[in-house]
């Protein structure tokens, strides 16, 4: 059912309630048939895994300033109070801890920066965040930081990453029992590991 | 069998945090592109989509001023800007099932989570390449259609009416007004 096509223009095929737009394809020059037996000049992931391995002897500096970002940011909130504003710097510093940690060879912390961002942003209000199990959770990120390189910070970082999950759920829990909606995503699984 | 050729495709990347940039830099460097683009928030990265038109965008959610949600939403605005079917790759921490339908629904193309890898990465951007979506407009929704498969076992309600639309022609406001000038 196609009402008009043309090599620059999309084509747009209308129904009852939608259209289905089909775009020109402008990546199609970056697409390359390879032959069989036809040799592939280098693997691009490969490269690309060589070329992060690379980067690696920064990555102890930066995940340390990482860790003083987001220690600044909890004094920040400590010293004038929580509000929304400073709260976001929070999450933000906490958020990125969680998301870089494993590439930059901590992946111990990112399960404790997980957990802070879930009771920074489950909170239902500003006021009620709770500083001291805030703190907790940054001193237990920077320790984790400090020891990574100790045999037995595994067993004791799974530990303390657990029991700052739980008492977290248990605050958000109690938080939020009169919002159902808030509970589901509190309790939800998450979609990737 | 398909590779890519990076060294074709012009990248813009929009993290607040510089070491994710550098990563994605780095990564993208690796695959073989030489373009990429940084931005640093969402409003710098709205001003470097018109400006550099990229081929793919990557952007972070959490970021400040506005965020990746609100970047997609405005790049997907159709008469916004030059490209509104541009692949997004949104990159990020947020992994609960309630985010990632709210970046499809704002019209994602790819959802990436957060710790990146080079394959995880390369994966995404073959998949916007190689196998390029149709685009649907309703009237609550213009993006990347939101049903990868047609599943040929389903039973429930069909949302999408297939029947071709009505078409009311509608006579231009100008005549309609009997408005008469130069050349009329």
């Amino acid at each position: 059912m196609k009402d008009k096509k043309k090599d620059d223009r999309a084509a747009v095929s209308t129904f009852a309630d939608h259209e289905v737009i089909v775009p020109p394809n402008k990546l199609k020059k970056a697409v390359q048939k390879i032959k069989p037996g036809e040799k592939i000049p280098f693997d691009p992931v490969e490269r690309a895994e060589a070329a992060l391995a690379e980067l690696a002897a920064d990555f102890s500096v930066w995940m340390n300033q990482e860790c003083a970002r987001l220690d600044a940011a909890r004094h920040a909130v400590k010293a004038s109070g929580v509000t929304a504003g400073n709260r976001d710097v929070l999450f933000r510093a906490a958020h990125d801890i969680k998301g870089q940690a494993a590439t930059f060879g901590y992946p111990l912390v990112a399960p404790v920066a997980d957990s802070l961002c879930r009771l920074i942003e489950h909170t239902p209000e500003v006021a009620r965040l709770p500083l001291r199990l805030v703190d907790q959770h940054v001193d237990a990120v920077r320790a984790i930081v400090h020891k990574n390189t100790r045999g037995d910070v595994g067993k004791y970082a799974s530990e303390l990453a657990q029991k700052l999950r739980q008492v977290t759920d248990e605050f958000l829990l109690r938080e939020n029992r009169d919002r159902p909606d808030t509970l589901e995503t509190i309790l939800g699984p998450s979609l990737v590991p | 069998m398909v590779r890519i050729d990076f060294n074709r495709l012009r990248f813009l990347v929009i993290d607040d945090n510089a070491h994710m940039r550098r990563i994605l830099r780095t990564l993208l460097h690796g695959f073989g592109t030489r373009e990429v683009y940084e931005a640093e928030d969402g409003a710098a990265g709205l001003e470097a989509f018109t400006h550099y038109s990229p081929d793919i965008v990557i952007t972070d959610w959490a970021m400040p001023i506005f965020d990746g949600l609100e970047l997609t939403q405005m790049i997907r605005q159709p008469g916004a800007n030059n490209n509104p079917h541009v692949p997004i790759i949104m990159l990020t921490g947020h992994s609960e099932k309630k985010r990632v339908i709210a970046a499809r629904d704002a019209g994602v193309t790819e959802f990436l989570a957060k710790p990146i890898s080079a394959k995880a990465l390369y994966q995404r951007v073959l998949n916007v390449v190689a196998n390029p979506r149709p685009f649907i407009r309703t009237r609550s929704y213009f993006g990347p259609d939101r049903r990868r498969n047609a599943n040929p076992n389903y039973v429930g309600p069909e949302r999408r009416k297939g029947g071709k639309a009505d078409i009311i022609q509608q006579q231009p406001l100008l005549e309609k007004a009997g408005v008469t000038g130069p050349g009329r």
